[in-house]
């Protein structure tokens, strides 16, 4: 299974599990609306904020797939890296999916703390800044903020086997968590409590099924290394050509 | 004869010295200031340029487009990277692939250009400023090899041929902008505490005008000497003053530490950044912004910054050779790859040396925690005069007390009553206890104190003006120097009088044979007396007696514990001495004039250790001055006693050992500090100059150094307070303060102390 193929899963995956993200880049939205009058400009100020946020998924994305790439050029002799990410992503997408499903003892991350550092204080300046360069440059940093969802869908970019696919992956998924942040930072609580717990256990499912595809590919690659992947765009037949390649050699 | 380095160029914002290769003697004109880094350069535009918000969102705003365009170029170089990784497996990748990676390339140059322009701007500027003043910085190393790096990656663009390094360049710029901006942070944020004091000034005062009724609020600078300012009740002053109507409560923690608040009444100093808990007061100024205490406590500590100590002046030194070595050690590293392995690897290997090498760690190492741990000790009511002070206290083996005034307190306490056989005692401490109460002089609060403890029944009213009206409707007199005294009773008897034997035979009192004795008992032991008599003679002697701090004993434990030797150095005789001795537990030297003091001092001093020497800073000042370092301690608003080097605002001995822990750990941060920026650079340039470390990584290894060395440093911000903070006896935990027994007020008794110090209020003599 492509990892293209995916990006809609990717995108639900981020749409449904954003109700999970409010509760903490929830506040940040808020506090780039917080003196905005006009629901026209504040909108516009939340899509460049998630702009950027995309931006740095794209970015990450990136960096992960070509991490993974890089991984399986060294580890190639004696494992397959890319189908063992691809597991291990999916494995991590499985249990953050049943932690927030509440069948899981709840994964606690670390909260990020605005006053302990130089580099917060500067963060909220450029949230408050009524310029709609800050608004984006926030999202963009807001986009290093540690996220446990976030980076489980970077452990499964750093199996796309792909720069290029790594990068689409983390957009797909940051696009999926636009619509509620631009809900959230606009119009202020709009879901109540019960709809958005709602929400996060379908999410939940959604990237417990992720995980299950993602867990599904690595081990098919394991398995039927043999079998090429059929060649679509230049950077696909790459990737198809290389993984196969890779996981023939290690079957061998 | 002055030397070159005593002329070594420093930085005009943070003060480290600027390598120079060759400095041409013209220093001529108020020319423009010189920045170690751009980092400095912002901090200190930052401060001194208007602190309006668009300025630091400028500052930010080009670092944040410069990282997003950086995090662009990355993501294209490693689409161009990933298919040299596979490019054995990709010669049937086809056409559109080919084109397709031409326009990454394209897009690399498209978004690294901007970083060049947003962050090699400001580089550049600090460069050229830095040549023009023949002074050759890091920056100038690091620019060079940014610039070569874009103009290879421009060329193999245009010439469809060649790597491409833009990634190489754009990240190098933003690690670079990236760790000077911490570093800028770091340094601001050393200051924080001082900012908070300064922030305790109000903005304006209410003055009043000449004829006393309208009052016109004035910014605080406009305000004058000689001017009449009011404060309400929660207002902090904003210049220090004199009260000339009206009384309130005054908290001076800010000041002197001590967190209850004083009495003030007119003719009562008051000092700025004190708050008026609860009066209405008019002051009259006595020192105008600028010139009042928290203004000259901010330029104690910001001058004491400037101050270097040991371990800066060996930072400066290594630093001052260690640019130009870097220098050389990067271009010959430059030509060497660039022989053997080809222009990039040449340019590469240069870049990555001048990278690791930024001496910022080194630099910021010692000043980073010296400034964190001043600011720290200035909010523990400690002002330390000089970075080589704090140095110096962590190295101190000896610490050698003042007793009178710095051990023991300036209050003092009765030791005991004489009283003649024809009188009855009660009576006496029951007219003499309504006597005191009208006087705020030391001696009657101890009277009265006394008093309190030891009459009989509760028939003495607890309130001081109604107990005295009630014995007394008549004004009780003040004849100073020499005592008080109540003209006619309520029962209609005579004039009674407390105070100095001159006063009792002002007044034709005589002193029996019994009491005679007494008082010449007191004058053997030097201890200050006060007579009470009334009806011709003369009817109790009270002795009075010094009572130790109830924080002593606690101190000298901690003290102790910290491996310091202890002793007191006194003017007293040697049988109070003795006792010091025994209730203490400390060595005590007795019978010490001044000199002697300073001459114990420069002994040990000459056998090799170093002496730490405390006192009160008034009638100690030259056993302060021979110490290594002299701590003075009740320094309050007096922060003129240059002879110390250490300054404790309270009178809380306890600061002292917390004092020492602070300057021992801040030591204990600047050798961790040292030693990694030694091992750091050192292993780094290794690597760098082997040519076996990319640039980007050196880039992303400098900013962690950096960001090591102020974290660190900044650790000190949260050195914890000390136990006991405060001077109540409950809180402190003196051994001796457990054998008390009837004495609320004088945990330990002391008889027979020789006074050196003039008692803060004159004897009655």
């Amino acid at each position: 299974m492509d990892v293209i193929a995916q990006l809609p899963l990717v995108f639900l995956g981020g749409l449904l599990g954003s109700a999970h993200c409010v509760g903490m880049c929830g506040p940040l939205a808020l506090a780039l609306g917080a003196n905005q009058d006009r629901l026209r400009t504040n909108l516009g100020r939340q899509l460049l904020f998630s702009g950027g946020r995309i931006c740095t998924y794209g970015f990450g994305g990136a960096l992960a797939a070509y991490g993974g790439i890089w991984l399986t050029q060294r580890s190639v002799s004696f494992v397959n890296a890319q189908a063992a990410l691809a597991v291990v992503a999916g494995v991590v997408l499985v249990a953050l999916g049943l932690s927030t499903a509440g069948l899981l003892p709840r994964i606690v991350p670390r909260r990020f703390a605005p006053s302990s550092c130089v580099a917060a204080s500067s963060f909220k300046a450029l949230l408050t800044a009524p310029s709609r360069t800050s608004a984006f440059l926030a999202g963009v940093f807001t986009g290093f903020i540690p996220c446990g969802l976030v980076y489980a869908f970077l452990a499964y970019a750093a199996s796309a086997g792909n720069v290029l696919q790594g990068w689409a992956t983390m957009v797909a998924f940051g696009a999926g968590t636009v619509p509620l942040m631009v809900l959230v930072g606009s119009g202020g609580t709009l879901l109540s409590i019960s709809a958005r717990s709602k929400l996060l256990k379908i999410a939940a499912c959604c990237v417990v099924l992720t995980g299950l595809i993602s867990v599904a590919r690595g081990a098919g690659h394991l398995h039927f290394a043999a079998d090429a992947q059929p060649s679509g765009c230049p950077f696909c037949a790459t990737t198809g050509s290389a993984s196969a390649n890779a996981a023939g050699r290690s079957v061998e | 004869m002055s030397t070159a380095r005593d002329h070594a160029p420093t930085c005009d914002f943070c003060g480290l010295p600027v390598a120079a290769f060759r400095r041409t003697g013209r220093d001529e004109g108020p020319s423009e200031p010189l920045y170690c880094c751009s980092g400095c350069r912002w901090a200190a535009s930052i401060l001194t340029a208007e602190p309006t918000e668009s300025y630091t969102q400028r500052i930010l705003l080009r670092l944040g487009l410069a990282v997003f365009c950086a995090m662009n170029v990355m993501v294209f170089s490693m689409a161009l990277w990933s298919r040299d990784i596979y490019a054995d497996q990709l010669q049937d990748a086809g056409p559109l692939a080919d084109a397709l990676y031409d326009v990454f390339r394209y897009l690399a140059m498209f978004f690294s250009l901007p970083v060049l322009w947003l962050l090699g701007g400001p580089i550049l500027a600090g460069v050229w400023h830095s040549v023009r003043r023949m002074v050759v910085t890091t920056d100038l190393l690091v620019l060079l090899g940014v610039t070569a790096a874009y103009t290879y990656s421009i060329v193999s663009v245009l010439r469809d041929t060649g790597h491409v390094y833009f990634d190489v360049g754009s990240v190098v710029l933003v690690f670079v902008t990236l760790g000077r901006w911490l570093e800028a942070n770091g340094k601001l944020k050393t200051g924080q505490t001082l900012d908070v004091l300064a922030k305790l000034l109000p903005e304006t005062a209410r003055r009043v005008s000449p004829n006393g009724v309208e009052t016109t609020d004035v910014p605080r600078d406009d305000v004058r000497v000689g001017d009449t300012l009011r404060v309400l009740a929660g207002e902090r002053f904003a210049v220090d003053g004199q009260i000339i109507a009206g009384s309130a409560v005054v908290d001076q923690q800010v000041v002197t530490g001590e967190s209850r608040g004083i009495e003030k009444q007119p003719g009562d100093d008051v000092y700025s950044g004190t708050l008026n808990v609860d009066g209405d007061l008019r002051i009259r100024v006595t020192a105008a912004a600028g010139d009042e205490t928290v203004s000259r406590m901010l330029a104690l500590v910001r001058h004491a910054r400037r101050a270097k100590g040991d371990y800066q002046r060996l930072a400066d030194r290594v630093a001052a050779w260690f640019v130009p070595a870097v220098f050389i050690i990067a271009t010959a590293a430059a030509i060497w790859h660039g022989v053997s392995d080809g222009l990039e690897a040449g340019i590469f290997a240069g870049l990555a040396v001048v990278l690791i090498a930024c001496p910022c760690a080194l630099g910021l190492a010692t000043p980073m925690a010296i400034w964190t741990a001043m600011g720290r000790a200035a909010r523990g009511n400690v002002l330390f005069r000089s970075g080589r002070a704090l140095e110096q206290l962590a190295h101190v083996s000896e610490v050698y007390f003042d007793k009178t005034g710095t051990l023991t307190q300036a209050d003092v306490s009765v030791e005991s009553l004489v009283v003649d056989e024809s009188t009855d005692r009660q009576e006496l401490l029951h007219r003499t206890a309504a006597l005191a109460a009208g006087s705020a002089h030391a001696l009657s609060r101890a009277v009265t104190r006394y008093a309190a403890s030891r009459t009989v029944g509760d028939d003495l009213p607890k309130d001081p003006t109604s107990l005295q009206s009630s014995v007394f409707p008549g004004a009780v007199r003040t004849i100073p120097g020499k005592g008080i005294a109540a003209h006619g009773m309520a029962d209609g008897e005579g004039a009674v009088y407390l105070g100095s034997r001159r006063l009792m035979d002002e007044a034709g009192l005589t002193l029996g044979d019994s009491l005679l004795h007494a008082v010449e008992a007191a004058d053997n032991q030097q201890a200050p007396v006060a007579l009470v008599g009334w009806d011709g003679r003369v009817r109790g002697v009270f002795t009075f007696r010094e009572t130790i701090r109830p924080t002593a004993a606690a101190a000298l434990v901690e003290c102790r514990k910290l491996e310091l030797q202890v002793a007191v150095l006194t003017g007293d005789r040697t049988q109070p001495a003795e006792r010091l001795h025994r209730e203490l537990n400390v060595t005590v030297f007795a019978e010490q004039l001044p000199t002697d003091k300073v001459a114990a001092i420069e002994q040990q001093r000459r056998e090799g250790l170093r002496v730490a020497m405390v006192g009160d800073g008034i009638n100690d000042a030259p056993a302060l001055a021979a110490a290594d370092v002299g701590v003075a301690l009740d320094c309050g608003a007096d922060l003129s006693r240059d002879s110390a080097d250490v300054c404790l605002l309270s009178s809380d001995l306890q600061r002292l050992p917390w004092t020492v822990s602070l300057a021992k750990r801040t030591v204990r941060t600047i050798h961790q500090n040292l030693f990694w920026a030694f091992a750091y650079n050192g292993a780094g340039i290794v690597l760098a100059a082997t040519g076996r470390l990319n640039p980007v990584w050196a880039g992303a290894a400098m900013v962690a150094s950096s960001i090591i060395v102020v974290t660190n440093s900044l650790r000190l911000n949260r050195f914890p307070e000390p136990i006991s903070k405060t001077e109540q006896p409950d809180t402190s935990p003196s051994p001796a303060i457990d054998q008390l027994g009837d004495e609320p007020y004088s945990p330990i008794h002391m008889p027979g102390t020789q006074s050196v110090k003039p008692p803060a209020e004159p004897q009655w003599t």
